[in-house]
């Protein structure tokens, strides 16, 4: 052992002389690891210390981002992105197969055809409806899956399966969290977790939809709010703006130092320290990167800035865009209630809710892949669950709705290593049951954590004496089809977090 | 990055030291490998799949229905390590570490060997070997020997034996850091004991303490102090998982009575009530107190409340989830709690199959849930409201029912007078209708709703005024509502009367209820198997000698199994609980446990550092009678505890210099609380409010200055700031705090409403109370900018018509506002005061008088507005007048405004211009807002002076703010500023005094640049890591 001590020794030592330029927080966390090689950290034998300083991934990723879209309540995918003319062909007839239904009071059996045109599109020819026409003309750079399957047909039931990995359990992280765990951040000046709600209000399971769960509050998601404050506490009042504050860190950091020179071996207050100097450049940086108008007409155009019912959230997929170009490392964009939930007047609801996002959503595609952004960035745009084949009753044709259905449903993503250009996966003839290719939740966050560089099964995190993973243990692959193929990457035998 | 390739190499390293060492063997370096991954399948149960047992080595050998599983000797013909290597074994996602495989192989290598002959037969299950049970925290706790203390050299600073086995586990030639000084160690006592600073007084007596004992009294006050069982209780609950919410559903409904609990245990920390019977009350409270006669007596009700303790854990069944998995979750999550609190176990772990790591089969786990079955029974469940126990007693009762009866006549009579009513409003609308239709319209009416025929329903439908009711009664004869109004008043007056039914959520066994236990497959209620016995954990006792509980005890109506099981973590020789509480108290002592994983004492836990003293402390802790107090005591005795964190003196060696510890979530904003003068130290009661802000924040609602350990904790909604600083968000229980170092942190500290309205108070007490500093300590610090030779004066006075003058003179107090004195009305001169915008009246001869001195020639205008806002009263009335020419103009304003202008006129340098405000005929709702603007000239410079930018409070002598300095630091710090620290201080509010006044910062109601430099001072000692480490 004598060698590798020796080894850690010039380590601090260099670390500490920061030869490299290395920061402050650098150093601290490089020192932390230092204790994290001795142990596995799977089996944490000190206090455990958390921090968010960048960390080795377990084999090269390819995605360094993401930006979720999520869109609440369940796109009607046999509307949208899962052509289904057996359907069509049957509208207004008796469903011969069971449903599972979440309003009994309006369930019907009666089978409805979709209302809108589905055609191919680019070179792959994947089919879309004709209320998706933007999503449809970046065709070619999205890998579309038509088998996604939750098996539960209520809302944050099945959020909560997606972003922490048990359906309807409550209290567990987001999976962004776990990305923030294993991977550290990029950025020292934002939070690296960034939430952007809608000025209409809170989504769906509101704030649960960025908890850190039983992690602590370091990994939780940062909150981009709609109005100011955009961060909470980012800001100081306008009378203690500026000089004022300035003047106020630079006493407090005296203070500080002074203190810190009475001991020794006591990292905390030099981190204490850094994380005030972080404090402060948070607050030019995310001002910077709220602020849109330095972004091109062509540009804004681009995400349908310039018009409603496009501006607000192709503000915010704009806003995505240019925090995950400043180091964040996911985004997730979520929608006020639920404005794909339509379990009634279909016609009418489901393509004023396009009309919302499509633009938006294909704009930041776009936008990514001509900044040479969408390589190593993901793209993921859908909802907990899809709809049901057949009509929710609510008295005319007009009136007419879709019920829950987490048998079956789409998603897309774009970027960040998965293949362009496909579509992946089948729903039975009328679209009720994924039945080829099916892709659950957790082999969804399974294959995030692989285009991350990371084993979900070797990211543990020691909670309440069990080792806790992402996916809880639950049955998960990497769903190796919808990712560009690469040099094959070692199973972990390599990796601490194996011991 | 370098870490990484690291790795390998140590691991490997490490397998490699092993191997060298000692031969491998089954027992010890196999079968742990095989427990945490092939026994669910090959050993535990009945059914082996593929027919293979690797439970014992010949049987390994035999194989299963592949053939031999090993080879001894031969690792590559091995069938096993083929399967594990190839990832095939164990299926699904868990892979057996490449370092263990490769022990595995080494093993097969070295011949297979076992440390002895393997028995002939065995039995069910994996049983508990030998080397399991030795594993440390299974072993009885043996009390060292410790050297006789009067042995040691005085040098050698040993005081306790606590100080005796640290030094001894310290390199040779090791010391322990010198005391901290006695100022530092007041501090550290304080917090430590109390969780709240010493007040600058309480710092003082003791540092000018000369009795030898000094210390000795500090810590025997402070354990008497009721604040002690505050923080202590605060540890507790983290493990308990104390919450006034119930989780598990989305409602997250509340708990309303579950802060009996939380005082119960303060006062069992104040009470110093011995350990064991602290655990015995929360385990069985409800077996001890015997079948309730009559009113619960108040012993009864303590130990009912005690109970709580199992009462904590989610439970959403009583808020929509009555089901069986809400049911068995309750059960899961309270057994979680018994076993990491006071176990010290990860009984969990093995709810679904035997412990992978610990000596813990699935069925202790049922033996163990058997104990808590017959109060929790989820096939005879009661939700959350079904299980509280009312505090009624039978005089309540009997009240109750009395003043029940008292409103009874009451509503007959209000019933008679709504009839006489109704009837009159009847007759009269229908005095409004000719016969026949009248008498017609007046039999439909009289007919009761459901007799009526469809022609009388379709007469009253056309004629809807006459469908008379209760309801629009008033809309035939107001006067009828408030007549009524009155009866109902009576009502509701006798009704409040009432005593007020309180409850306990507490847990009670019903009598004669002792359902089975059944083992539950996989941990799934849906496949139950065999029955299980209550009984104690197999490891803990000497091999064949497992303590069972009776099923069903004869002395009491309840089972009895908790008070058994109770009795039996209690009795003594138990090796876990003694051992995890003392690790506990030291824990919270040192911020670091010696066992620093509190709630694992298993395998996956960490092996303590300094196992005699572990011992030592244990056995002491029991022989001293289970009392918390001594053992605090006997800690803060120590040499250990006492050291100083300097880095001066001292190793960096274990325990051999003290570590600063962060402050816990609620110390930092009850010390906060403490230092502005805020800290409502009230004890007990119901949770303190909490609410979103309008960014979205959960805060603590309104300005409500309770201890932090008082605030409501709703499992969905932690408070921002105490989440921040780690507090847990409870979902089941915290068994240990982690410590983060964040932004967050920071931007809520820089930036955070609290802070700034924290620091903006303390900034207001020092004010207040600091002394000016003297003289010569004054002239070595640095300048404060002159205050700028004010105008303006606000005081007090009366216009007197026949002279045309006013007289005036200064307010004498200032906090923010001018005015008579500290509360208002003050004696001498009432509600008169003047703020930056207005003020209020008092009298003619009290009038407030807002005054500007001419400082040159020239001419003045005037452009402003009077303003009374109040509906009430007969208003103000606002004069301008010139001590050289007299009364310039006079308005007066009454629920309204008056604009106040005066057209130029001439000044000479030295004239008064008072804005005097009187209250005309009397003084109640006089306040009033009046600002104005003057534009005066002076030669070839035209200037615009505002009353509101130009009030300022009383300038402060640099000798009074370096006293509020001082005074600061005093009371955020605990300790007064060195000279250089004086001197920077000074510098700093310097400079920020400067950037007001040269930005022209509009400043919050009530800070003057002074007081909001003064602030922001206090803002950065918050913040700094001297306030948020102690040392």
């Amino acid at each position: 052992m004598q060698p590798i001590f020796d080894d850690q020794h010039n380590r601090r030592a260099f670390l500490r002389q920061g030869s490299l330029g290395i920061g402050a927080l650098a150093a601290a966390w490089m020192l932390k690891q230092d204790g994290a090689i001795a142990k596995p950290p799977n089996i944490p034998k000190e206090e455990p210390t958390y921090d968010l300083l960048p960390k080795q991934t377990h084999f090269e990723p390819t995605a360094k981002a993401m930006i979720s879209l999520f869109q609440h309540g369940g796109p009607s995918h046999m509307d949208l992105t899962d052509p289904k003319p057996e359907l069509s062909r049957l509208d207004g007839t008796e469903y011969g197969g069971d449903v599972a239904y979440s309003f009994v009071n309006a369930a019907s059996k009666k089978l409805l055809g979709t209302r809108w045109k589905f055609r191919p599109h680019g070179e792959c020819g994947t089919e879309y409806s004709e209320l998706l026409p933007e999503i449809s003309s970046i065709a070619d750079d999205i890998c579309l899956v038509r088998s996604m399957h939750t098996g539960a047909n209520g809302h944050e039931v099945s959020i909560r399966y997606f972003h922490s990995g048990i359906p309807g359990v409550l209290g567990r992280p987001h999976y962004a969290s776990w990305l923030l765990y294993g991977l550290g951040s990029e950025t020292q000046n934002l939070p690296s977790y960034m939430v952007l709600t809608d000025p209409a209000g809170h989504p769906v399971d509101s704030t649960n939809n960025w908890s850190s769960g039983f992690m602590p509050p370091l990994y939780q998601g940062t909150v981009l709010r709609p109005r100011e404050p955009r961060i909470l506490n980012l800001e100081a009042p306008a009378h203690l703006q500026g000089a004022i504050q300035e003047q106020n860190l630079s006493f407090l950091a005296t203070l500080n130092r002074q203190h810190a020179g009475r001991f020794s071996n006591e990292p905390d207050l030099d981190a204490r320290i850094a994380s005030y100097e972080l404090a402060a450049r948070m607050q030019t940086a995310a001002r910077e990167a709220l602020d849109i108008s330095r972004e091109t007409k062509a540009t804004q155009e681009l995400y349908g800035i310039h018009e409603e019912p496009t501006r607000e959230y192709g503000t915010r997929c704009l806003i995505a865009r240019r925090l995950v170009e400043r180091g964040v490392r996911f985004v997730q964009l979520f929608l006020s209630g639920q404005p794909w939930d339509n379990h009634s007047s279909i016609v009418t609801s489901l393509p004023s809710a396009c009309k919302k996002t499509d633009r938006p959503s294909a704009g930041l595609v776009r936008d990514l892949k001509q900044r040479g952004m969408l390589d190593e960035t993901i793209v993921h745009w859908g909802g907990e669950i899809g709809r049901l084949p057949v009509t929710q009753d609510q008295g005319g044709a007009a009136k007419h709705g879709r019920d829950h259905n987490g048998q079956g449903f789409s998603i897309w993503f774009a970027g960040g290593g998965f293949k362009p250009g496909m579509a992946y996966g089948k729903t039975d003839e009328v679209g009720h049951r994924a039945v080829e290719n099916i892709v659950t939740p957790n082999d969804y966050q399974a294959t995030l954590f692989h285009l991350f560089g990371l084993n979900w099964k070797d990211l543990v995190f020691h909670h309440n004496g069990q080792q806790q993973m992402v996916t809880a243990g639950r049955a998960a692959k990497v769903v190796s089809d919808i990712i560009n193929p690469r040099t094959p990457v070692s199973s972990g035998e390599d990796n601490v977090a194996a011991g | 990055m370098f870490s990484r390739r690291l790795a390998p190499l140590i691991l490997l390293l490490s397998c490699q030291s092993v191997l060298a060492q000692e031969p491998l063997t089954f027992e010890k370096h196999i079968r742990p490998i095989f427990r945490a991954h092939c026994y669910d399948c090959h050993g535990a149960e009945a059914e082996l799949k593929g027919g293979l047992d690797l439970r014992l080595v010949r049987l390994m050998a035999k194989g299963g229905e592949s053939g031999p599983a090993i080879v001894s000797g031969k690792s590559d013909e091995s069938y096993l390590l083929d399967r594990i290597k190839s990832g095939e074994m164990p299926p699904g996602e868990h892979r057996v570490p490449d370092a263990q495989i490769s022990i595995i192989q080494q093993w097969i290598q070295q011949g297979a060997k076992t440390s002895r002959p393997e028995p002939e037969s065995i039995g069910p299950g994996l049983g508990i070997t030998p080397e399991e049970r030795s594993f440390w925290s299974f072993q009885p706790i043996q009390r060292p020997e410790v050297t006789d203390l009067t042995s040691l050299p005085p040098q050698a600073r040993v005081r306790t034996a606590i100080d005796a086995l640290i030094l001894k586990s310290m390199p040779e030639g090791s010391a322990f850091a010198n005391d901290a000084d006695r100022r530092t160690l007041i501090r550290r006592v304080y917090f430590d004991l109390t969780g709240l600073p010493p007040t600058p007084e309480a710092l003082e007596t003791w540092e000018q303490d000369t009795a030898n004992d000094w210390y000795e009294r500090l810590v025997d006050e402070l354990l008497e102090s009721p604040h002690y069982g505050e923080r202590w209780a605060r540890h507790w609950l983290d493990v308990a998982g104390y919450a006034d919410s119930e989780g598990y559903t989305n409602n997250d409904s509340e708990r309303p009575w579950a802060w009996k609990y939380r005082d119960w245990v303060i006062r069992a920390f104040n009470e110093d009530k011995p350990f064991n019977q602290f655990v015995i009350e929360q385990i069985a409270g409800d077996e001890l107190a015997g079948p309730q006669q009559g009113d619960l007596t108040q012993d009864q009700i303590n130990l009912l409340t005690a109970t709580g303790f199992l009462r904590m854990a989610a439970d959403g069944t009583g808020s929509g989830a009555n089901n069986a998995e809400a049911r068995n979750q309750v059960m899961t999550d309270t057994l979680k709690i018994v076993g990491t609190s006071l176990l010290g176990l990860s009984l969990q772990c093995a709810q679904c199959h035997d412990h992978r790591y610990d000596p813990i089969p699935q069925t202790d786990y049922y033996a163990v849930r058997a104990v808590f079955e017959p109060a929790l029974d989820w096939q005879a469940w009661k939700d959350p409201n079904g299980r509280r126990v009312s505090l009624f007693t039978k005089a309540d009762r009997e009240k109750s029912a009395e003043l029940e009866a008292q409103t009874k006549p009451i509503a007959a009579e209000r019933a008679t007078k709504l009839a006489e009513y109704m009837q009159q409003a009847l007759e009269k609308e229908l005095t409004k209708y000719e016969e026949p239709l009248r008498t017609q319209l007046k039999t439909a009416y009289e007919t009761p709703g459901n007799k009526r025929t469809a022609e009388q329903k379709s007469l009253l439908t056309k004629n809807p005024s006459i469908n008379i009711s209760p309801g629009n009664l008033y809309q035939y004869i107001a006067e009828s509502k408030p007549k009524l109004a009155e009866y109902d008043k009576k009502i509701a007056d006798i009704r409040a009367k009432k005593p007020v039914e309180e409850f306990l959520r507490a847990l009670v066994e019903p009598a004669n209820h002792a359902p089975e236990t059944k083992l539950f497959y996989r941990g799934d209620h849906q496949q139950p198997k065999q029955s299980v016995a209550p009984a104690s954990l197999l490891v803990t006792a000497p091999e064949g000698k497992r303590p069972e509980f009776a099923a069903n005890s004869s002395d009491i109506p309840s089972t009895g199994r908790r008070l058994a099981f109770a009795r039996w973590l209690t009795n003594g020789d138990h090796p876990l609980v003694a051992r995890v509480i003392v690790n506990r108290l030291w824990l919270h002592h040192f911020g670091k446990g010696l066992v620093n994983t509190p709630a694992d004492f298993g395998k996956l836990g960490v092996k303590p550092t300094h196992p005699e003293l572990l011992d030592w402390l244990a056995d002491e802790f029991m022989q001293q009678g289970w009392s918390v107090k001594q053992f605090h005591r006997m800690i803060l005795r120590s040499t250990v505890w006492r050291q100083s964190a300097d880095k001066t003196s001292g190793t960096t060696a274990s325990f051999g210099r003290r570590k600063l510890q962060r402050l816990d979530a609620e110390t930092i904003r009850d010390r906060m609380l403490a230092a502005s003068g805020q800290l409502d130290r009230t004890l007990f009661g119901k949770p303190v409010a909490i609410k979103l802000d309008d960014t979205g924040q959960v805060i603590v609602n309104g300005d409500q200055r309770r201890r932090s350990l008082y605030v409501k904790v709703r499992r969905s909604q932690p408070v921002a700031m105490l989440q921040a600083f780690d507090a847990p968000v409870m979902q089941t229980n915290c068994e240990m705090r982690p410590t983060s170092t964040v932004a967050t942190q920071s931007l809520m500290l820089m930036n955070g409403e609290f802070t700034l309205k924290q620091a903006a108070r303390l900034a207001d007490r020092a004010a207040s109370e600091a002394q000016p500093c003297s003289d010569d300590r004054l002239a070595s610090l640095p300048a404060i900018p002159k205050p700028t030779a004010s105008q303006w004066a606000c005081g007090y006075g009366a216009f007197n018509a026949d002279t045309q003058k006013c007289s005036f003179s200064q307010f004498p107090f200032f906090n923010g506002n001018w005015q008579g004195g500290e509360k208002l009305p003050d004696g001498k001169l009432g509600w008169a005061f003047l703020s930056r915008t207005g003020g209020h009246t008092q009298s003619a001869e009290i009038s407030p008088v807002r005054r500007w001195t001419v400082p040159l020639d020239g001419r003045v205008s005037i452009a402003g507005a009077l303003h009374h806002g109040s509906p009430n009263g007969d208003g103000v009335q606002g004069r301008i007048v010139s001590s050289s020419q007299g009364l310039l103009g006079e308005w007066t304003a009454r629920s309204g405004k008056a604009e106040t202008s005066v057209s130029e006129f001439e000044v000479k340098a030295g004239d008064t211009i008072d804005f005097i405000t009187d209250c005309r005929a009397n003084h109640t709702s006089d306040s009033f807002t009046w600002t104005a603007k003057l534009t005066y000239s002076s030669g070839s410079n035209t200037v615009t002076l505002e009353t509101d930018k130009e009030f300022q409070g009383p300038a402060e002598s640099p000798a009074q703010i370096a006293g509020q300095i001082e005074r600061i630091w005093q009371l955020a710090l605990c300790r007064s500023p060195e000279p250089s620290e004086l001197s920077l201080a000074m510098s700093f509010v310097s400079q920020q005094i400067d950037t007001f006044r040269s930005r022209g910062t509009t400043l919050p109601d009530k800070r003057t640049p002074v007081r909001q430099a003064m602030t922001n001072l206090c803002q950065a000692l918050f913040s700094s890591n001297e306030f948020l480490y102690i040392d």
